[in-house]
């Protein structure tokens, strides 16, 4: 029983901190009004380094990208990468906590 | 007197069928093209099945049908500059008709002939939940199809073969104007057919116009992520064609113009586009006797990569 109690702590301990290294940043993107548009951004940010997700919200024109432990989404990364595919970056932002917590707007 | 019928016949039939008419488009019309983006490096590929009914009132009681597939491949090699390669295949192309000797039946099928094009954005104007985009295009038909196929009564019309033996060319521009709600396309193209061996298909100059309107989820209020979206469509397409050339001179049974409406659907999501639309005349003015649509139904589906 104590065994189960440790596991099950350091899972949740370790689950927490995971959780709070990652880095979130939400993209204002102008020029996206379709879903089969979405995937190409997507895709484009899916190549940077340490991405884990990207959230297309196409109805506020938002896309929130995830970040593990130690990597960063700069400006300049998330301009080209819309850029790529064939959109235009409206705002940048890196915002605390889940995605979708911040408001670069 | 059967190489008199016949080349009676291969002359009034020539008339009788224009290129298929696979759509050679990318993105959101399902009748022609669009300014929409092929993000750098992504793939698109389409299917889109044709069928196609022709006839005639006339004495010979012509009927064309034709089955055929659209096979395109789209690749973005910049932001602005996507190409694309189409390649039809004629699953049959028939052509029914009454003659002298009763009524006869003619076909063929195979790969018809190949189209490369590229697109390039010259002007883009993106704002919040929508953009404005006009892009020309430039592309060429290289003449893969079967252009001497022969059944059992000689050489098939060459209106009826699956390719026209020769180089064609086409060059256009065509806008677009998209918000979450709608989309509007519009696209003037113009192909000029080359000539082979005593035959080329008659020039092509076409206006086409698309809305597509979001019906399902009408609002997108509260709703986050991305989902899949239903839009009604209406195309409209006016279309006209030079007559055939034929030896030194052009068949006056050919050519024409017409004004066609396609209703339909379209369902979105982001990796894949399924759609159906069919295609009504609603004004013909042929030459001569040239031949009618009854009807165009087009369906089919695009995927990205």
């Amino acid at each position: 029983m104590f065994t189960k109690m440790s596991l099950l702590l350091a899972a949740l301990v370790f689950s927490v901190s995971a959780l709070a290294a990652e880095n979130h940043y939400r993209l204002g993107v102008n020029g996206l009004a379709c879903p089969f548009c979405a995937y190409g951004i997507e895709k484009r940010l899916n190549k940077i380094d340490g991405v884990t997700e990207v959230r297309v919200d196409i109805g506020d024109s938002v896309v929130q990208v995830t970040l593990k432990e130690g990597n960063t989404l700069t400006e300049e990364q998330a301009r080209r990468a819309v850029d790529e595919a064939g959109f235009t970056l409206r705002s940048y932002a890196e915002v605390d906590g889940e995605t979708g917590g911040g408001n670069a707007e | 007197m059967l190489n008199n019928n016949h080349s009676v016949r291969n002359s009034m039939l020539a008339s009788a069928l224009i290129l298929t008419g696979v759509s050679v488009v990318q993105a959101a019309p399902n009748t022609f093209n669009t300014a929409l983006p092929v993000p750098q490096g992504e793939t698109i590929w389409r299917e889109q099945l044709v069928l196609r009914e022709r006839s005639d009132d006339g004495p010979m009681d012509r009927e064309v049908s034709v089955q055929a597939l659209g096979s395109v491949l789209g690749y973005g090699v910049t932001p602005k500059l996507a190409v694309f390669g189409v390649v039809p295949y004629f699953f049959n192309k028939e052509l029914d008709v009454s003659t002298p000797m009763g009524r006869i039946s003619r076909d063929t099928n195979g790969i018809g002939d190949v189209s490369l094009f590229g697109r390039y954005t010259a002007y883009q104007y993106d704002f919040t939940g929508g953009t404005f985009r006009v892009a020309p295009l430039f592309g060429v038909t290289a003449p893969t199809g079967d252009s001497d196929d022969r059944d059992r009564f000689g050489e098939l019309p060459r209106p009826l073969q699956v390719g026209d033996g020769a180089w064609d060319g086409f060059a256009g521009v065509v806008a677009t104007y998209q918000r979450l709600q709608y989309q509007m396309d519009a696209q003037l193209l113009y192909r000029g057919n080359g000539r082979h061996d005593g035959f080329a298909h008659g020039d092509e100059t076409r206006l086409d116009a698309s809305l597509q309107y979001r019906i399902w989820p009408f609002s997108l209020e509260g709703i986050s992520g991305t989902p899949g979206f239903t839009y009604a469509l209406l195309e409209s397409s006016l279309v006209h064609r030079e007559r055939n050339e034929i030896s030194t001179g052009t068949d006056a049974n050919s050519g024409g113009t017409q004004w066609l409406l396609a209703p339909g659907l379209q369902f979105i999501t982001r990796r894949w586009v399924v759609e159906g639309t069919i295609q009504l005349p609603v004004a013909e003015d042929p030459n001569g006797d040239a031949i009618q649509d009854d009807y165009i139904v087009r369906v089919g589906f695009r995927r990205n990569f």
